[in-house]
């Protein structure tokens, strides 16, 4: 008979029917079921088939170890492959596939894997595929990825959202069984702020499967008590469906909330799942044991399962697993399970019990086997019968379900992810959490204290001590007697069934059995990391919850030496798999990332403005016009106007920072490498900042705005690294200087205003004199605009070589002046322009960027040797400076590059050769750092680092983009290829 | 130029104001924000208006921020009266205030921040500079439901947006 629904009991809701679908078919289930549990109530045990061997499997466990029952839950854009069915709770309409099956579940080709078997051993990848070569990518990996898989994500977008958030408490317990429970209440009542997570629907934990009674109560009833109280307490959280993943430092835990995971559709705005950051001052672990399953031949037909999750099923959601059980067990809690069984009138066909003697008396019908094994199990797509040893004699008993305890692991991960190692207990037969943790408590099974009673004692004694370090006072729970309670105290153990016939497996999810373990260590990865790998244990999405202890077990054995000195492997995070979405968080879509505008943007917008993303910053890179076919047309149209009339363009995400104090001149001295000491008041200067290696750091104008106050522009993509910079030589290079620094970038809307016409527009809206006596190159002054309406600060500085100027006002004022610059500067002919324009224009004139100031140039290399100040005491870079490399004559330098085919062009990022050479990187003589059409030129004109340039101008070389394979003959020139003498600049 | 007036653009309009029963998210007019540098004490930093506020901003450092624009007189007249040694920058065009409030504000404000906002931990009147997301905000806590923050200009919307969407679940 297979598993089925019984009449009464369980915690689940008997009036509140669901519907849902299994592989297309239709079922039931009630209201508090997992699917799991509505599976095994509607009598389906095939859930899924094995990894490699394509294995018939069942529903192994009630939690989040299952290995075997992970199914595709979801259509569309909300599919969710690998969910485990003992996780996910039954909602109306769920769809649920099962996964890694061909063409159905119940028959599936892939079986056929199970007779290559004795090719499909451990290290079968390594022996099997290796030759030949070519075969790899394009048979055997597609193979293998077609045979052996999980479920598979969808390309449907995903309609839910995901967030992040943070939570702070003094006390954290992770685990709302009965220590997590009562630690929450001791530490609750007095007066603590707790948070208390558990990775299931309903908080509990043990207590909600449990037919025990506590001071009267039942267990589950006693478990709604304490979480009402809990509710009731304002300093308490409580998060339900919430699992702790990870330990990280400063007492950081991270978790994951299955917001509305439960749900057929999550309400509008609420996220799906939330990742939680909790900052915890003190922290318990009650996260209990898990059970270990037996390694006899065919311990994963479909029936058999974990006898404690037998007893979760019966109990809590009323399923029977059939009506022939039988139960194999090295502990007493299996007895636990055959009360409870007999009592919900399951007949028990035996309990085999691998110890001689039990200090459990039990009273009930099934008969007992001490001292015997389970050596196999027999069946197809469900458990039909067991082959039992004992005395040296085997004999077959027909069941129909089977449980199998072999005793628990403490699951101490979370208290591992920080680098600690476990430590094995023989008196408990289980790895414990490290002995030294700082801040990380352990409180019930999770340190091998059994029983109810215990438990609940030893979470509030816990939480006793933690508050009172803190300076609490608690006081521990008193819940009065326990009643029924089966302790299991310490197993025997038993790594493997010796004589077990059929393949045993280890690692359910990864198709491990004994024998692989056996093979590793004769190969020589005994070792449990090298067998890890090897075989695969233990490297599933369950990353070996239920296969770890007994594969270390079997290590220890196979080599002769104790569990202690096998070892576990590496504790990481995540303790179960946290999707890519929640990950992600809100960080998608729209909200990818921030957006930084300009006070500009929307007039740009407003005048047509193509915009690009640099960095966070959008910035408008051309602007077309009508009868304009490509970005060109209006690139070369913006050039050409800005040289012939004026143009304007927004500059406003260049670093701004103003520098105050009466250190300030000395401050600058220090910083550049060239003289800033005496720069007068009303004046701008082009400035090099270098690293201390040598190496030029950045470039920008610093104008002196009074004695004490300079204002410094920087590149906009060093804006905040440059600030980062100066804040550390003012605080920490040279505390002694007065030195205040402040980030004004967002305070001023900046536009250039350039060309010809540029002093005639700005005239008519600044209040004083700008004529060329009155306000020369290089000024810097603060301006009444409009008659006193506005002030702003002009600056008279040329990115682009003509006469041009830079006007700063209040950034709320930044689009209205603008607009007005437009209106005023209509009959000059003045036209916006981009980053695009603004590019053809600097490469024009040879002004560098950081497409040349790239990390590996020095002034000299850009031709600004004579800036660097020799009469200067230091400055930083100075020392660096002087090495000999840096002053070779074999560096790098910057050359203009022309093609000799004024028709032919190239791209940035060409190497240059000499003419004749071989395209080798070997004969690479430079790069081209920067290019363009320009207008002025009629060809493509580039910029370049090459070897010895300055010495090379004249020269022909050869432009070669290996990317694309195209050769460009060239020439080199002098970097500057339009008004060499500056004439235009000074008018 | 007497025919071409000047006109001020703030930065948020036109986004619509959130007000539930459990959050409200409104953005501050666009008043006066200076940046004060070398200010030992707070008793030492003066007001220029009424309804200015003083904002701690790390060591000697502070923000004087109020919802009306100071006139040219105003300002001078306030700068002048500034203690000796002390230096100010008018951040009042590079900062935008956004104000948020509401029973829940601590939740909504938790997806953003990793400050323990507990009234405990960050009492009124506590101010400090963190990451709000992505983006580095200046939070300042106002009242027990009520927040202040103060951002880049150039991230104001983008900060606006967040918030929003943060605060769907409390709408």
């Amino acid at each position: 008979m297979t598993s089925y629904r019984l009449a009464s009991g369980g915690d689940i809701d008997r009036t509140s029917r669901l519907r849902f679908s299994f592989d297309g078919t239709k079922m039931e289930g009630l209201a508090g079921d997992t699917v799991a549990s509505a599976l095994l109530a509607n009598g389906q045990q095939l859930v899924g088939r094995s990894f490699k061997y394509h294995r018939p499997r069942g529903i192994l466990t009630a939690g989040s170890s299952e290995p075997n029952a992970l199914l595709t839950i979801g259509t569309d854009g909300r599919v969710e492959p690998n969910t485990r069915a003992t996780m996910q709770e039954l909602f109306e309409g769920l769809v649920a596939r099962s996964q890694n099956r061909w063409p159905s579940l119940k028959v599936d080709i892939g079986a056929l894997n199970g007779l290559l078997s004795p090719f499909l051993n451990a290290g079968f990848y390594y022996k099997t595929f290796m030759w030949p070569a070519p075969l790899w990518e394009k048979f055997y990996e597609p193979f293998i990825r077609k045979a052996a898989g999980l479920g598979k994500a969808s390309y449907d977008r995903d309609r839910d959202v995901y967030e992040k958030c943070w939570a702070h408490c003094d006390f954290l317990i992770v685990g709302a069984g009965p220590a997590g429970l009562s630690a929450a209440l001791a530490a609750g009542r007095a007066g603590l702020r707790v948070i208390i997570a558990d990775e299931h629907a309903r908080t509990g934990g043990s207590l909600l499967s449990e037919t025990a009674t506590i001071g009267g109560l039942a267990a589950p009833a006693l478990a709604s008590q304490i979480r009402d109280e809990l509710v009731s307490m304002p300093n308490v959280r409580i998060l339900e469906r919430t699992t702790v993943f990870g330990w990280y430092d400063d007492n950081v835990f991270g978790a994951i909330e299955r917001v509305g995971k439960h749900l057929a559709e999550t309400p509008a705005g609420v996220p799906v799942e939330r990742l939680w950051r909790i900052v915890a001052r003190k922290a318990l672990l009650a996260t209990g044991a898990e059970e270990r399953p037996l390694v006899f031949g065919g311990n994963d037909i479909p029936g058999v399962m974990l006898a404690s999750s037998m007893r979760t099923y019966l109990n809590r959601f009323g399923v029977a697993p059939g009506q022939k059980v039988a139960i194999f067990t090295t502990n007493d809690s299996g007895y636990a399970l055959a009360r409870d069984l007999e009592q919900a009138g399951v007949s028990l066909a035996a309990i085999v019990d691998s110890r001689a003697e039990s200090s459990h008396r039990y009273q009930a019908k099934a008969p007992v086997i001490r001292g015997a094994v389970v050596t196999d199990a027999h069946g197809g797509k469900r458990v039909s019968s067991i082959d039992v040893s004992n005395n040296g004699r085997t004999r077959r008993i027909e069941i129909d379900a089977l449980a199998m305890s072999g005793g628990f692991s403490p699951i101490i991960h979370l208290a591992c992810h920080r680098g600690g190692k476990p430590e094995w207990s023989q008196k408990a037969a289980a790895f414990h959490a490290p002995a030294t943790l700082k801040d990380l408590a352990l409180a019930g099974s999770v340190t091998s204290a059994w029983g109810l009673y215990s438990s609940l004692r030893s979470g509030g004694g816990k939480a006793v001590d933690l508050a009172h370090d803190l300076g609490f006072k608690a006081s521990v729970p008193d819940f009065g007697a326990v009643d029924g309670d089966v302790s299991v105290l310490s197993a025997e153990t038993l790594w493997r069934v010796k004589k077990a016939k059929g393949k045993a497996f280890v690692d359910f999810q990864n198709d491990v059995h004994a024998n692989d373990l056996d093979l590793a260590v004769q190969e020589g990865y005994g070792d449990v990391e090298l067998a890890k790998r090897y075989t695969t244990n233990g490297m599933a999405t369950d990353q070996g919850k239920l296969s770890n202890i007994n594969a270390i077990g079997i290590l220890a054995e196979r080599r002769g030496v104790s569990v202690a000195q096998v070892g576990t492997t590496t504790f990481r995070p995540f303790y179960t798999p946290v999707s890519f979405g929640a990950l992600t968080g809100a960080s998608a879509g729209y909200h990818f990332q921030p957006v930084r505008k300009s006070p500009l943007h929307d007039w740009a917008k407003n005048n047509g403005a193509v915009f690009v993303e640099t960095g966070l910053w959008y910035r408008s890179s051309w602007f077309p016009r009508n009868g304009e076919r490509t970005w060109r047309e209006s690139v070369d149209r913006e050039v050409v106007n800005v040289r012939k009339n004026a143009g304007l363009c927004d500059v406003s995400m260049l670093g701004k920072i103003e520098i105050c104090g009466s250190g300030a001149p000395e401050f600058l001295n220090r910083v550049y490498c060239n003289a800033f000491l005496k720069l007068p008041v009303g004046k701008a200067r082009y400035g090099l900042m270098l690293r201390e290696d040598g190496m030029i750091y950045d470039d920008g104008t610093t104008s002196r705005l009074a004695e004490d106050r300079y204002f410094m522009t920087t590149t906009t993509a060093y804006a905040a690294p440059v600030m980062t910079h100066l804040e550390f030589c003012a605080q920490v290079l040279w505390p002694e200087l007065d030195v205040k620094l402040a980030s004004v970038s967002d305070q001023w809307a900046q536009m250039a205003i350039a060309g010809p016409k540029s002093r005639a527009i700005l005239q008519a809206i600044v209040d004083a004199d700008i004529s060329d006596e009155a306000f020369p190159f290089l000024g810097a002054r603060d301006v009444s605009l409009l008659g006193g309406q506005l002030h702003g600060r002009l600056f008279r500085i040329s990115f682009s070589g003509e006469l041009a100027y830079e006007l700063a006002v209040p950034a709320g004022y930044g689009a209205s002046i603008a607009d007005i610059l437009m209106e005023v500067g209509k009959h000059h002919g003045i036209q916006p322009y981009g980053v695009e324009a603004l590019t053809v224009l600097r490469i024009e004139k040879g002004h560098v960027t950081h497409n040349e100031i790239n990390g590996t140039v020095v002034p000299d290399d850009l031709g600004f040797g004579r800036m660097v100040s020799t009469a200067k005491a230091d400055f930083i870079g100075k020392a660096m400076l002087g090495r000999e490399a840096l002053n070779s004559a074999d560096r790098a330098q910057l050359v203009g590059v022309v093609t000799l085919d004024p028709s032919k062009s190239f791209r940035s990022g060409s190497h240059i050769l000499e003419k004749d050479s071989a395209p080798t990187l070997e004969n690479d003589q430079g790069y081209v750092t920067s290019s363009c059409f320009s207008p002025h030129v009629g060809s493509t004109i580039g910029l370049a680092l090459v070897t010895r340039g300055r010495e090379r101008h004249g020269e022909e070389i050869l432009i070669w983009n290996g990317l694309q394979n195209e050769f460009t003959p060239g020439r080199l020139c002098d970097p500057v290829f339009f008004d060499k003498e500056n004439q235009k600049l000074h008018g | 130029m007497a025919e071409y007036r000047v006109a001020h653009h703030s930065v948020l309009t036109g986004r619509s104001a959130i007000a539930s029963n459990d959050i409200v998210l409104a953005p501050l007019p666009e008043g006066h924000v200076f940046q004060l540098l070398s200010i030992a004490q707070r008793s030492q930093v003066p007001l220029p208006a009424a309804d200015s506020c003083l904002y701690g901003a790390g060591p000697e450092q502070w923000y004087v921020v109020g919802d009306a624009p100071l006139t040219v007189q105003a300002q001078a007249t306030y700068f002048a009266a500034l203690p000796k040694g002390a230096y100010v920058i008018d951040q009042s065009h590079g900062r935008v205030r956004i104000r948020i409030e509401g029973r829940r504000v601590e939740q909504v404000l938790a997806k953003g921040t990793g400050v323990d906002l507990t009234l405990s931990q960050f009492p009124l009147g506590s101010a400090t500079t963190t990451l709000f997301g992505h983006i580095a905000a200046h939070l300042i806590r106002k009242d027990t439901n009520l927040f202040e923050l103060m951002i880049l200009r150039g991230f104001a919307e983008s900060l606006w947006d967040e918030l929003v969407r943060m605060s769907v679940e409390s709408t």
